[in-house]
Order: structure tokens, then sequence, then C-alpha cells
């Protein structure tokens, strides 16, 4: 009977019998975020209960759930699951230990009153610069997916144990956000403060480019930084919308003239000509003292849900498990039956999850591994694509293909069968452009020399 | 108190509740509703009735419902436990439970070899192991000649039938597979722990109470 429903425990709250609530980290008029540990694997969560939904929004919560679970980004607060009931959704999410992004700023002292233009102490640049530029491949990833935010402030600017960034409520709208309780500190929280980190195109209420106005949120998060105090700030709103249509702000003395010129570019009141993520992104005061390497590794998010990429993780993971079993493997240097078996389509289930077919190709070759291996990432190396080698000589070996957003490209596998044959086994992302790149290029490099079979 | 009759008459003939089966199972409750998503979209593709008939398993997993593959028949067959030619909600979902990342390595163990051995004998047998390799190699349209199929087989035969008399028992299979864990690859769908985000629809239609908020 659903009426008895588990976790129902008398004092003890736990969650679906699954999650034990520890205490309070936030609450607003009709969300709560909570501390909880996971009982199955011991970790540490937060749980966002959002109780008194009308059925009606439940669609779009829905909507906003998926758009959530598409993301994956080091710097995105990452959703682990969902609970429902009738009465309440609770998300389960990565938790963030280190406040909020305004609790940098207060001064040590609590002495000012709210209403104060100065927030507290601001950061130097250099460190604001560090902060922005998490926040900016954040954005960058979510917009990439078709995510935005459009409500970007400090309260869902959350830091984590290690004190990076990690932003909350990303594709949250009307049905889940309902903000009060992003997971910080609800009480500076007011309206004005929704209002100060909000583009005039929003005020004027027709409709706008969420990416623009995602792009505002953040020179204003920067400015605050950087200056301790909101660039759109006064007690009669209609002064305040003023110099936000005309993006009038005063930066304070010490602000060095790049980043003057970054802040101007993003207050521009035009979205049409505001700059882009694309251009913060290319900005010189973005990029003072940027580590190359490190900033290609941010855009490039951390593994998505493509199911490929998934099932590449885990085997990588196996493989390091099995260490030794590898290598006995490896000298007998030959796939058994039961190997080939497995590569039928019928084994494999993932297709009951996948709404359109996966891209499969498979075809003999007498090449070695290395050889057709390398010729993949010459052609990804020219392409600018991600790459992750696995395997060794003679056993299984391959390599997979992301593009620069994450996005999954191909993999390729090279399965030994028996001396001097192999199997190549090819799986393709399923975008307009993951196609056309293994049609021109990925496909004819590794077919060189030989005739596919296709399947 | 408060038992409201739930609306189990609006469900699929074979619909289980899913608190039962999330307490025979890897999955929560959620995933579980979640899982109901999913199987109401696979159990409606064609014939609409709530049960998974082997077209639209073959639909679902090929995006070809007259795509017949001996594998998939196989593991359809493993899946129908009632053995009624259909596969039900409550099936479904505990035949599914055998491929959660937190279901043991055991039960994995006895369903691939279940599903290998073709004729029920309790032994993969030779005829078989060369049977399922030949469909492989016809569903991937490669070629390799008789001889070369034959050393695959015999190679493999020497190595998993230790007690050499000629067929693979479950002991000699669990000891093959320990050796070869990449033989579970196939067992083990990471989708399956992340359904809640898949199928968030099951917000919507939630049944559960909660008394403790």
């Amino acid at each position: 009977m659903t009426c008895s429903s588990a976790g129902k425990e008398k004092g003890e709250k736990v969650l679906f019998g699954r999650y034990e609530l520890r205490g309070v980290l936030g609450r607003g008029a009709t969300a709560r975020v909570y501390l909880a540990r996971d009982l199955r694997s011991g970790a540490l969560v937060a749980v966002k209960s959002v109780t008194g939904l009308p059925l009606g929004s439940r669609a779009a919560v829905e909507r906003e759930i998926s758009l959530m679970a598409r993301l994956r980004h080091p710097h995105v607060l990452r959703l682990l699951g969902v609970l429902a009931s009738r009465s309440a959704v609770h998300l389960v999410l990565e938790l963030a230990p280190g406040g909020d992004l305004h609790s940098l700023l207060l001064p040590p002292s609590g002495d000012g009153d709210s209403a104060a233009p100065c927030l507290g102490r601001p950061l130097g640049e250099g460190a604001a610069r560090g902060y922005f530029r998490q926040l900016i491949s954040a954005v960058a990833h979510a917009h990439s997916r078709g995510v935005f935010h459009r409500d970007l402030k400090p309260e869902n600017l959350l830091l984590d144990a290690r004190g990076h960034l990690k932003v909350a409520d990303f594709g949250l709208g009307l049905g889940l956000g309902a903000r009060p309780g992003g997971g910080g500190h609800s009480s500076t929280d007011t309206v004005c403060g929704t209002l100060a980190y909000t583009a005039p195109e929003v005020l004027s209420k027709r409709g706008y480019d969420p990416a623009g106005v995602d792009v505002w949120s953040c020179g204003v998060v920067l400015f605050v930084l950087t200056a301790g105090y909101l660039p759109f700030n006064h007690p009669n709103l209609a002064v305040m919308y003023r110099s936000m249509r005309r993006g009038e702000h005063r930066c304070p003395a010490w602000t060095s003239p790049e980043l003057r010129r970054l802040l101007a570019r993003i207050f521009d009141p035009n979205p049409e000509t505001r700059i882009t993520v694309r251009g913060i992104a290319a900005d010189a005061w973005f990029r003072k003292g940027l580590d190359e390497r490190e900033w290609t590794a941010m855009m490039r998010s951390s593994p998505p849900d493509h199911p490929a990429i998934l099932r590449w993780k885990e085997e990588e993971e196996d493989e390091e498990e099995a260490g030794e079993e590898e290598e006995e493997e490896e000298r007998g240097c030959a796939l058994n039956a039961f190997h080939i078996i497995s590569f039928s389509s019928g084994c494999d289930l993932s297709g009951l999850f996948e709404p359109e077919p996966a891209d499969r190709e498979r075809f003999v070759s007498a090449e070695p591994a290395e050889s057709l291996l390398n010729r993949v990432e010459e052609v990804a190396q020219e392409e600018g694509l991600g790459m992750r080698r696995k395997g060794k000589e003679g056993g299984l070996s391959g390599v997979l293909l992301e593009g620069q957003n994450g996005n999954f490209v191909a993999a390729v596998q090279v399965h030994r069968i028996a001396a001097g044959l192999s199997v190549v086994e090819v799986e393709k992302g399923g975008g307009a452009p993951e196609r056309r790149l293994w049609r021109e290029r990925l496909g004819p490099a590794l077919k060189k020399n030989r005739e596919a079979n296709r399947t | 108190m408060g038992c409201i009759p739930t609306k189990l008459a609006k469900h699929t003939p074979g619909y289980e509740d899913p608190t039962v089966l999330a307490s025979e199972t890897s999955f929560s409750v959620c995933e579980v509703e979640a899982l109901y998503e999913l199987f109401k979209k696979l159990s409606h593709s064609i014939f609409k009735d709530g049960l998974i008939h082997k077209e639209e398993f073959q639909l679902a997993l090929f995006k070809n419902s007259k795509r017949k593959n001996l594998f998939a028949d196989r593991i359809f067959d493993l899946f129908d436990i009632k053995r009624n030619g259909v596969i039900e909600f409550g099936e479904f979902v505990r035949s599914l439970n055998v491929f959660h990342p937190d279901t043991p390595t055991e039960e994995k163990i006895a369903f691939a070899f279940k599903l290998y051995d073709l004729r029920h004998t309790g032994y993969i047998e030779r005829d078989e192991l060369k049977e399922m390799v030949l469909a492989l190699l016809d569903e991937s349209g490669l070629h390799l000649s008789d001889d070369v199929v034959e050393v695959i087989v015999e190679k493999t035969f020497s190595q998993a039938d230790s007690k050499g008399d000629g067929r693979i028992d479950p002991d000699e299979w669990k000891e093959f597979v320990s050796q070869n864990p990449a033989l579970l690859k196939n067992m083990t769908l990471p989708y399956l722990k992340d359904m809640t985000m898949v199928f968030p629809s099951f917000v919507v239609n939630s049944e559960l109470d909660e008394e403790d908020l």
C-alpha cells in the first residue's frame, strides 16, 4: 500500500528511508534546504525540499529537473537525484559547505546594517578574477546545453569545501526556483537584492535573450566582488532603474583600466551589443595570467552524461582495478568467444533508455591498433578535440574523443581477436557537427587502406 | 490512517506497488516510480496494453520492431519470468535490478550464464557457443572463415571448461568470469542510478505519501 510510505520513523527524520536529515541549511517560503546523510553511500548531501507545490506546477518542475540533469560541470552544483511524493519534491544535491559568495565579502565585525550601500570588504582583482572565471566557465557550459540561470546572484554562488565556486539552481524557474533558500543565507535576499542583479531588458517586460541576462548578472557579481558595493542601487527604484537602463555605474578609484573596460562592455544596456560569454573569455582582464591548459580543461566539462562516456569511465576504472589480470589477458592477446558475443547489440540494454538509435559501426582490420588509433588522434588534434586513450598494446585499446564543450564526439576501440586480426568498434555522437566530423575526417582516416563492412 | 485507495485501477495489469518492488531491489521507491514512466513509454509504443511485447522490446533496443536478434530474444525470455510472452511491470523492475550497479556480481554472473545457456540444459555447450559467435558475426557483417571461428571457440573452451568435459557448468563459468571481468560489462547499466533524473515525469504522477515532513 502506498499509504504507508517509507521513512516514517518518529523523531528521526529519514527521508524515503535513505536520507537522514541533519539540520536546516536555509529556508524560504516554500523551500527548505537540509543537510543530510545518504545512508547508502555515507556521503553528506544537501536536500532541497519544495512543499506546497500546486499540482499544475509539477509539469514545470519536471522540465526544470531535466534541464538541471543535463549539466555536468565542476562549477555547477550537481543534481544527484530526485525524490517526490504527493506533498513535496526533494532535490538531492551536491553539498557546498563553504557558504556563498556573500560570505567572502562580509566584514569580520559583521557590524554593517543591510541598508548601507557597502556590502563588505572587496576582494582584490586577482582573487575576484579566479571566482569570475569559475563562474563564466559554468555559465558557458550551461548555455552550450541550452540551460540558462536567469537569477545569478551571490546567494546562488556557493563554495565547496576547497573554496571552489558551485553555481546552484541552474535551470530552475517558477516551479522549483521559488527561491528564498537557494542554499545560502537568505536574510539579505530581498526583492531589491534580486533586482540589483537583473538586466535592464528584463525590467522592460518584453521578450529577452536569457544568455545576455546571465552575462549582465555575472557583471554585477564581478562588480560587487571587486568594489564591495552594488553597481546599481538607490533607495528610489525609479532612479535605480534609470541608471540600469543607461548602464551607469561608478567603479571605485582603485579599479584597473582593464577591469573598467570589461565592466563597461558587460553593462551595455543594449543586449544586442553587450559582450557575450565568448567575448568575456577573450577579454584582456579576464585572460590576465591565464593558464591556457587549465582554462581549456575548465571549459571542457567533466564527463557529461553521454552513455558512451560513462561506459568509458567505468572501463577505465575496471582496468585500474584489474591491474595484473589485465596483463594475463594481454599475453593471451586475443579475445575469447564470450568477449566477441558481448559485442552484440542484443546484449546491450542501453537502448532502452536512449530515444535515438546508438550510432555504431564495426569492421575487421588487419592493421595494428596503434597505427589505427594514431591516425584518429592526428585528426582529433587538428580538430581541437579532447582525447582519452586507454589500453595497452596487444589487448583492448581505444581512444575517446570529446568536443570543446565536453560533447561526445566518438569512441574508437580496437579489439584483438586473433593474431593479425582485430575488430574496430566505433560509436559516434549524435549531433550534426559530430556526424560531419565522422563523415569527413575520422571515418576516412580510420578506413584508409581497407574497405569497411558496415553493420 | 487516511489510506486513500490508490489509483491501482488506472494502472496496467501486472502493476505492482513501488514500495514493495523497492524493498526487493536496489532501487529506491522514487527510482521505481521513474522506471514506471519508462515502462509506460515502452509498453505503449505499439500495442498500448501496458505490457511489453517482443516487438516493443526490439523497437526500444534497435529502434526497429522487426529486427530479430538471438541475444535480445534470450534477454526478453529471461525478463518474462512468468513465461507468458510479455513483460509486466514487476518483471521489468526485478530483471533490470540485475543490471543495477549496486547489485552483487554473483547475480550478474548467474544471469549471464542463463543468457548463454541457450537450450536451458544447465550447461553452456560447445555448439551453443559456436552458434552465438556465428550469430554475432552475422549481425555485424564480419567475415571470418570457419577455421578461425573453430579456433576461437576451441581456445575459449580450453580456458573455460576447466574440468574438460566439453561443457561449461555454473562453477566453471563463475571462475572464468572472475578472470575476465570485462565479460560482465553489459550486465551493468550506469543509467539505472540516474533514473529519477532521466525520467523526472514521475514527480507529476507520484502517489507516495510522506508523513515526516
